[in-house]
């Protein structure tokens, strides 16, 4: 029997997921000062090139950046699996997606074809390295589970994406479109949407849910079937996109259904859950909830409406699901593993992980967070107010920011002071070396 | 009879009962929370003593392993019992924030420690240990906690 798969000691060093947690809010400032740059007006125009701007800096800046450090710690315990030389990986694909969202960012907004046409080469070769990298170590896998099974379609759908990506960006490059790129973009963004981001948090969340909230467990047929339906959902609403375009909406309801009805699952799941916490995860899972349920009904709508109303939709089913759940996460994440760490080092006398982050900063953060989106939804209607919203956004990234650094200063701080050292881990007949 | 990997991950999902009903009493008044306390810390050294002089020897003796996974999972072990100790001293000194800093702390060690278990050990021990399952399963059912 081969046993390299069936290492338990794989968490990767604590600089794998955090550099991309401490990049996210920063590009979420980039994205908030962008809005403000920009003309409000050009903003409700799905297609300008200063709306496609402000997306990625938040779909690969922000929420791109928290899913790709977390899945570096969510492979070894979810899958039992490591990223070869993930040290390596994260830091190679962190430094191309940075440069390339830049890149990106200011080719795109300043027309500067060389710029776009290096951030499509950036962003590509940044996404595929982790993404590669980590199908590749799913190969190791002992047993397969349901959210096993979802990180990897996730993974396809990413890899899928990101060549769709390249092709599109590379096309604002060259400044030559062709007939599909309309097309092109359109699958994109929805793969991106559901395929990528919305799968792989249906994963997460059939262990995370029951495990950390002690909340009731997900049926069977959703564990076992809906990452399939999705899936099929969206291979349908391409094809039908492609040769039968005025039946795409069908699809679109059958992949709005099952999000919807996740969302109401997990809505119920946390009213059902046996621990009495709540904080600022629970508070960001429940607005996923409900921002979730607005997307799905909003974007099957908007068909109805020639799709007058994307932007909306993509503020409530982006900004408020995948970053919500993105924000929940990482106000539990960064504590933990700081604490993990330095208690894997032997430091005992450490706080715990709710002293790390300031539990009023993070209701802060969370209120201002929600007053943004709700802001942009209504700005969509009445475009002066962008530039108030834009920056209540602006304030609770940077306060998101500073909550995330809260906790690695005070490893660093407890790395450098070096406290009480304890031995006692040593001492339980624990064998050979840790 | 369960397998190996059934009774030990249903055992989890037994102390994951105990731990929220502790935090629930713990929530109303920390005072009161001893007994809830008790219950949870002794079915979870329960589970770990049935693990470490049970399952984990005779996964050890079996595959020949002795410095791979069960030396990691007995590590978490003793990292665990620390937290453990710190909550029985935050009860005593009716400390709630520091309980629920700790508890939360144990919540997430203790549950992607139960994910890796019953992601690859269990299921390791399942496969190398299939014939023996049920005399092992009697032996930690049988287990007198020391």
């Amino acid at each position: 029997m081969d046993f390299d798969g069936l290492s338990v000691d794989q968490a990767p060093p604590l600089s794998a997921p955090i550099r991309f947690f401490v990049t996210a809010p920063l590009f979420g400032i980039l994205a908030g000062i962008l809005m403000l740059l920009s003309d409000p007006q050009s903003l409700m125009n799905r297609f300008s090139p200063e709306t496609i701007v402000v997306a990625h800096a938040m779909a690969i800046g922000a929420f791109g950046f928290i899913m790709l450090g977390a899945m570096t710690q969510m492979l070894p315990v979810l899958a039992g699996v490591k990223i070869a030389k993930v040290d390596l990986v994260t830091k190679i694909s962190h430094a191309l997606l940075v440069a390339g969202t830049l890149f990106m960012i200011f080719g795109m907004y300043n027309s500067v074809s060389k710029l776009t046409l290096a951030a499509s080469v950036l962003l590509g070769a940044g996404f595929l390295i982790m993404i590669v990298s980590m199908l590749l170590a799913f190969r190791g896998v002992v047993h397969v589970t349901a959210s096993v099974r979802a990180m990897i379609t996730s993974l396809v759908f990413a890899f899928i994406i990101v060549l769709m990506g390249m092709h599109l960006l590379s096309s604002y490059g060259i400044g030559k479109f062709s007939s599909h790129h309309l097309l092109f973009a359109n699958i994109h963004s929805v793969w991106a949407t559901f395929g990528f981001a919305g799968v792989l948090i249906i994963g997460a969340a059939f262990h995370v849910l029951p495990m950390f909230y002690v909340a009731p467990r997900f049926k069977k047929f959703c564990k076992q079937k809906v990452v399939w339906l999705i899936t099929i959902g969206l291979i349908l609403w391409l094809l039908l996109n492609i040769f039968a375009d005025s039946y795409a909406t069908i699809a679109k309801i059958w992949v709005a259904m099952f999000f919807w009805a996740f969302a109401t699952t997990v809505f119920l799941k946390l009213n059902a859950r046996r621990r009495p916490v709540s904080d600022a995860t629970v508070w960001y899972w429940r607005s996923a909830a409900i921002f979730m349920t607005l997307g799905t009904f909003s974007w099957v709508i908007n068909d109805f409406y020639d799709t007058q109303y994307i932007v909306i939709v993509s503020v409530l089913i982006g900004g408020g699901f995948i970053f919500s759940i993105m924000q929940g996460m990482l106000y539990k994440i960064v504590p933990f593993l700081i604490w993990f760490h330095l208690n894997a080092k032997g430091y005992m006398s450490i706080p715990t992980m709710n002293d790390m982050i300031d539990k009023k900063m993070s209701k802060v953060q969370f209120v201002l967070y929600i007053v943004s989106l709700v802001g942009f939804v209504i700005s969509f209607f009445i475009p002066s107010l962008l530039a108030i919203f834009a920056i209540t956004f602006i304030v609770s990234m940077a306060i998101l920011e500073y909550n995330i650094i809260s906790p690695i200063l005070i490893y660093a701080k407890t790395i450098k002071t070096k406290p009480e050292f304890d031995m006692s881990a040593f001492s339980m007949g624990v064998e050979g070396k840790i | 009879m369960s397998t190996i990997k059934e009774y030990l991950t249903e055992d989890h999902g037994r102390c994951d009962e105990l731990f929220a009903a502790m935090e629930d009493v713990a929530s109303k008044s920390i005072e009161s929370a001893k007994d809830a306390y008790k219950a949870f810390a002794d079915a979870t050294e329960r589970h770990f003593q049935m693990e470490e002089r049970v399952m984990f020897l005779e996964f050890e003796r079996k595959t020949g392993m002795t410095q791979g996974p069960t030396a990691i999972m007995r590590h978490e072990h003793t990292q665990m019992r620390n937290l453990l100790q710190e909550m029985a001293k935050a009860i005593e000194e009716k400390n709630k924030d520091k309980f629920f800093g700790n508890s939360e702390t144990l919540m997430i060690l203790m549950q992607q420690h139960n994910m890796k278990e019953e992601q690859m050990l269990y299921t390791m021990a399942q496969q190398h240990l299939s014939a023996d399952s049920n005399r092992i399963v009697d032996m930690m059912q049988s287990l007198i906690v020391q």
